[in-house]
This record gives C-alpha cells, structure tokens and sequence, in this order.
C-alpha cells in the first residue's frame, strides 16, 4: 500500500513543492530510477525497467500530479508533469521510451474519451500497467492520413473493425489502441472518419511487430479482421475522428516536444567527455536549437495549461524538436567513432540505437515536409 | 488583455512611432527612456525590447541601442537615458580594436568601457566620428577621441557590475532588433511569392518556395521566443543566456535573409528593393556585442570545458513566461 491509500492525507502538492518533493525522493536513490537510468540496448528490458519506473512512480505520488482527479489524478496541470520529466532527465533516465504515450495520448483522452470509460481506468494506464498505442498510419494513408480506408462497420451493440494499420509504434506492448477508421463514405476524406478505443485483446486483432533498422521493434503492423468494438468505446463523436487526431498531433508537437527535448539536453552534457575543441562550433549550434525547443516548448506547455491549444504553431516545435535532435547526436557521433563502427557494449550498443533512431525523426508525427506545407499553408497564408 | 496582447499592442504603436520619426524622437514619443530604468520590471523589459524589434522592422535610425548600453554606468551618476552612448568595441581585422556608434548620434556624452580599467566618460563634441557605413539604413560611425578628454566615471570594481547588465540588456535588445529585421525581410519576400507569377501561377504556389518561406519563418519563431525568453527572465538568466538568445538571433535572422533573398530572386539583389536594407542591418547588428560565429565557438568551448548545466531552472515554469 502506498502512502497515497492512506486516508487523511493531503497529498496534493502545488508545482514549488512538488519540484522540491521529488527531488527530495530521487536523491534517495530508488533503484527504479538505477534501472531506468542503466544504459541496456534490449528494447523490451528497457520496457521493462520504465514500467517499474512508472509504477514506483505513481504509488509515491509523483504520477498522479497532473492528472484529474476526476479519473483519480491529484489534479494540477501539465507543468506537474513537466517538473516530472525534466527531474527524471538530470536524475539520467534516457527518456521516456514507450511511456511517451502517456503524454502524447491521455491529455486527449481525458478531455474526449466516454467519462465511464476514463473513470478507474486512468490509474492502470499512468501506473505502467496498461499501455497505449496510436493507430494512425495506414499502407496507403501516410501522409495523406484522410485516406485511411480501415472501415468501422456499424453491428449490433457496435462496430466491426477491417483494415491493416503500420508504423504503430509500441503496439507489441499494448492493451489499448486508439484507432481512426472509416465510418463515412470512401470519399468523405477527414469528415467521416471517428476515433474508437479498442481492446488489443479482442478477437481479430493481429499485431505483427516490424524489426527496425537500429535494432528495436518499437513499430508494428496491426491487422484488424472484424474485431468488435463497443458502442461506448467511441472518442468524441461519430464522424468527430479528424478532431480528436488533429487535437492529439497538435500535442504530439507542441507540448510533448518540450518533454522530449529534456533528455536532449542530458545526452548533449553527458556525450562531453568525449568532445574536443573542434566540436565547439557544433555543440555551441547544438545548445541553439535545445534553447529554440525550450522557448517555443514553454509556449505549448503553457497554452496546453490554459487549454487554449497551439494549433498549426505546434508545427515550429516539431521542426526545431527535430532540428535539435539531429545536431545532438551530429556531436554525439563526431565524438565517438566506435558509433559509426558498431561496438557492441551496452551503452556504445544504445547509443548507436539513439543515434540511429535520430535520423529518422523527422519521418514520424507528421513528415518534415507535411510541417513545412502546414505552416505555408495555414499561416503564411501563401497560395 | 493578455501579457502577449498587451505587448503586440504595443509594438504596433512603437512601429507607428518609427514610422513618423526613424530617429531618436519616436523614443521621446513612446515614453520609452523612462523604461530604460525599469529594467528590474519584466513588464518594462517586455516593452523596452519591443521598441528594439520595431525599430529593425521599421529600420529605426535611432542611437537606442548605445543608449541602452550606457544606462547601467550612467544611471548612478543621475545622468538622464539618453544622455549618454555607449561607443562599442569592436575587432576590425584591420585596424585592430575599434569603437563604433550605432545610429544618429544624439547624445551630448560618449561612454568608452575598457574592462580591466574601468569607465570613462568623453564629451561627443571632443570626439571624431568616421562613417563606415550606412547598413540598413541604420548609421554607424567609427569614433576616435583623445584619451587626455575621457574623465574616469567607474572604478574597474565599481564598472564590473554595470558592464554584466550592459552587456545582457544590449544583447538581448540586438537579438530583439535582429528579429524585426529579418520580420522585414520575410515580409517582403512573403509578398513577393504571393504577386509574382511565374508558369501561371504565383510562385508561392510552388512547394520549393513555400518550404523556403516555412522555414524563414520557424527561425523566425525561434529567435523571437528565445529573445523573449531572455527578456522575461532578465538578469536571472542562467549563464550565457544572454549569448544563446544574440547568437540564435544572429544565425536564423542571416538565414532568414538568404532564404527570403533566394525567393525575392535578381529584383532582391537590386539597389531599389528594401531587401538589402534589412539584410545590411542583419549583418551590422550580427557583427557587434559578438557575432554568432564567435558566440557559438565560445558556447560549445564553455560547455566542454566546465560541463555548467545550461537549462533553464525548472522555477520559471511556475512563473511562465507569458503566451
């Protein structure tokens, strides 16, 4: 029993005292925060070392600030978890691995999901016990994500799902999936398409784990043949579905940017003892862009708290988010060429992974170049 | 009004009052010099600092900027803002250490900062000033003087304080002036994309020009909240903060110009375009208070040697910075 189950406690602590609490907790060194912070290139041991982070976690308090009590948060808001995330980087957690769901799917689902739904489940998903995936992509619905053609058939008590989904990241270690599929006609683009919360459990559902080039497969194909979904598994409204995705990418970009780029910073100082005068220049454009994340971060972190959403400016963040990455781990690699030449100990072995993984980055969450279009677009303006 | 309405507000005045009087008169019109005491204040800083973004907007001719960083030594000595400029150093490859004035002189004082002997002060009138250029329409002379007129105003001890506020007020005002300059640049380049048809269309129909112009504009968004995150924050910056926001301000602010250029085509290389009177201004205020070359250098040397933490203190996120 935590001492959270304890009654007659306060436990909600405002931002200055939870900063200072934590703190306070991670000196004391918890050998969840060792795990989490050991260089281990198993993807699925890195899984397991979060999911005990996480759960350690919530049962000392820490994960439930931020969250609405409604659903059996403690209340406060995202810079609760802001303070969290960017603690657990200096205390050298890598990053948020998997658990980036948390940040890039629950904000949504809390404000959209059926409140039944939410209410006793919000603690399983923040506890590292049940875990979520996105169900976005499809083989012909990258980019042009309002071509997705999974079709969502209405059935008795509700829908039968059919379609195939790629590039699901995490899905091998979920239970949950937030699915867009098709309930309009084939040509009704984003206006007829709905969000549903699906079980990963059910019958008919196929996840097929894809084997990436650096080594993890933190991606999936995940086959849906005629899985049912109930009635009351639907986010937002029927046909709603372009809304809830559009709400969810605008955090995936603007505010989540700034947690991520928490343990940029940490890889920057921590590749330093490796560095030589002259990398200056890199590393000195390197600390640029993570102050040009830090600076447009606080502005998503800050309209995510007044819930007046960033909308196409979370577009900045995802491109110098990405900008930043890619100049973190240029000094990483120019300082250490066993990365380039693959040896094989544990942290040159994860480190690669890392590196490898940052290359890529400006494929997922919307291409570069979907960024770019949308930033001309909606607000240049331009024709 | 929000923070951030109330501050857009007033950059449109501070714009409307550079564009009646370029010189140092639209700083009487705004009120502004009362501000330049009041640097303690973040909402005085929000606003002195928009005063510098409208003046590279509107290619201010003002002397502003020295003005800025003279008032930390002048202000114990109860000499007015405005009184007094600050000649900056400045390395020529040349000639060796030079001093520059920005802008129209105004000021019935020259302050010449020698770091290691302290503060002194020269009456302009005793002074000569050699025009180097006119960048951006924004005037810069070379002041030499005889060092028998400068009067001692600070001791060394007494300079080292004033000089750490100078330096980080003036920097993060340049880093503000280099944001609306480069403002001005993609504005016209904006423009230019939207009226100039090429195979029938305009050519900001062109994806090749619209991802330029998309990525004009997100170095545009990260200077402009680096330099507000600079400004809000103040002197409680953490170290080198001050570098981080003039040396991303020099970098994408050049940037923003090439792209805008490359979109602007031959009619932007042309004398009667505006283009090169923000581009010259860009690279005027990129060279002084140190360049982004020389800033950059020096940041990743510093961080390789003392390994500081360079972030910013969980704190300010209790107290935001302002949407």
């Amino acid at each position: 029993m935590s001492k959270y189950d304890a009654p007659g406690l306060e436990p909600y602590l405002a931002l200055a005292a939870f900063g200072e609490g934590l703190e306070k907790w991670l000196a004391t060194a918890p050998p969840c925060l060792a795990a989490a912070a050991s260089p281990n290139p198993s993807f699925a041991a890195r899984v397991e070392a979060m999911s005990q982070l996480m759960r350690s976690l919530w049962e000392e308090g820490w994960g439930r600030h931020g969250w609405p009590e409604a659903f059996g948060g403690l209340g406060g808001t995202i810079l609760h978890r802001a303070a969290m995330w960017d603690s657990l980087a200096r205390h050298g957690v890598r990053g948020m691995g998997l658990f980036e769901h948390v940040e890039i799917l629950l904000p949504t689902l809390c404000g959209m999901a059926p409140r039944e739904f939410m209410v006793g489940a919000l603690p399983g998903f923040l506890s590292g016990r049940e875990l979520w995936c996105q169900g976005f992509s499809e083989p012909e619905a990258g980019s042009d994500l309002a071509s997705l053609r999974t079709r969502a058939s209405a059935v008795p008590g509700g829908f039968a799902i059919r379609g195939r989904k790629i590039w699901t990241s995490w899905a091998s270690y979920a239970t949950w999936c937030l699915l867009l599929a098709r309930t309009g006609t084939p040509e009704s683009r984003h206006r007829g398409v709905t969000a549903f919360i699906v079980d990963l459990r059910s019958p008919g559902v196929h996840v097929n784990a894809i084997e990436q080039a650096n080594g993890t497969d933190e991606l999936a194909e995940v086959v849906f043949d005629d899985a049912f979904v109930p009635e009351d598994r639907v986010v937002g409204e029927i046909d709603g579905g372009w809304h809830v995705a559009m709400h969810i990418l605008s955090s995936e970009r603007g505010a989540f940017a700034w947690f991520r780029h928490c343990f940029l910073y940490q890889q920057l100082l921590s590749q330093l003892c490796h560095a030589e005068a002259h990398g200056d220049a890199a590393v000195g454009a390197a600390l640029l862009d993570l102050a040009a994340v830090s600076a447009t971060g606080y502005l998503g972190l800050h309209s995510h708290a007044a819930s007046t959403p960033l909308g196409p400016r979370a577009a900045f963040t995802k491109l110098l988010l990405c900008e930043a990455e890619r100049a973190v781990h240029d000094c990483i690699l120019a300082g250490d060429p066993d990365l380039a030449a693959g040896v094989q100990d544990e942290e040159t072995a994860l480190v690669r992974q890392e590196y490898l993984f940052s290359r890529i980055v400006t494929v997922y969450g919307g291409s570069q170049q979907m960024q770019l279009e949308t930033i001309a677009k909606q607000l240049l303006r331009l024709p | 009004m929000s923070g951030s309405e109330a501050e857009e507000a007033f950059l449109a005045s501070a714009r409307e009052a550079f564009r009646r009087d370029p010189g140092i008169g639209a700083l009487d019109a705004l009120g502004a010099w009362d501000l330049f005491g009041e640097l303690a204040d973040r909402e005085a800083r929000a606003a002195t600092f928009a005063v510098f973004r409208a003046h590279g907007r509107e290619l201010g001719r003002s002397a502003a900027l020295c003005c800025l960083l003279a008032h930390p030594y002048t202000a114990g000595a109860g000499m007015a803002p405005g009184s007094c400029a600050l000649a900056i150093p400045r390395r020529s490859t040349r000639r060796g250490e030079v001093f520059v004035l920005l802008g129209e002189p105004s000021a019935p004082n020259v302050l010449v900062d020698r770091p290691g002997v302290g503060a002194s002060l020269v009456a302009f009138e005793d002074t000569a000033l050699r025009p180097v250029a006119i960048p951006g329409r924004l005037p810069m002379h070379e002041i030499t003087f005889d060092p028998g007129d400068a009067k001692a105003l600070l001791s060394e001890e007494r300079a080292k304080p004033a000089r750490r506020q100078s330096t980080f007020f003036g920097r993060v005002a340049a880093a503000h002036e280099l944001v609306g300059s480069a403002e001005g640049a993609l504005d016209l380049a904006l423009e230019h994309a939207a009226t100039r048809v090429q195979f029938g269309k305009p050519i900001g129909s062109f994806q090749a020009v619209r991802h330029l112009l998309a990525w004009a504009r997100t170095d545009c968004a990260a200077a402009l909240e680096v330099s507000r995150l600079a400004a809000a924050q103040g002197l409680a910056a953490p170290s080198r903060f001050d570098e981080i926001a003039k040396a991303l301000a020099g970098r994408n602010a050049r940037r923003i110009c090439e792209r805008s250029l490359q979109v602007l085509g031959g009619i932007g290389f042309t004398a009667e375009q505006d283009h090169h009177h923000f581009h010259s201004r860009v690279l005027a205020l990129d060279a002084v208070l140190g360049s982004s070359a020389e800033l950059v250098c020096g940041l990743g040397a510093w961080l390789r040697e003392s390994r500081t933490d360079p972030r910013i203190p969980m704190q300010l996120l209790q107290h935001g910075v302002g949407a």
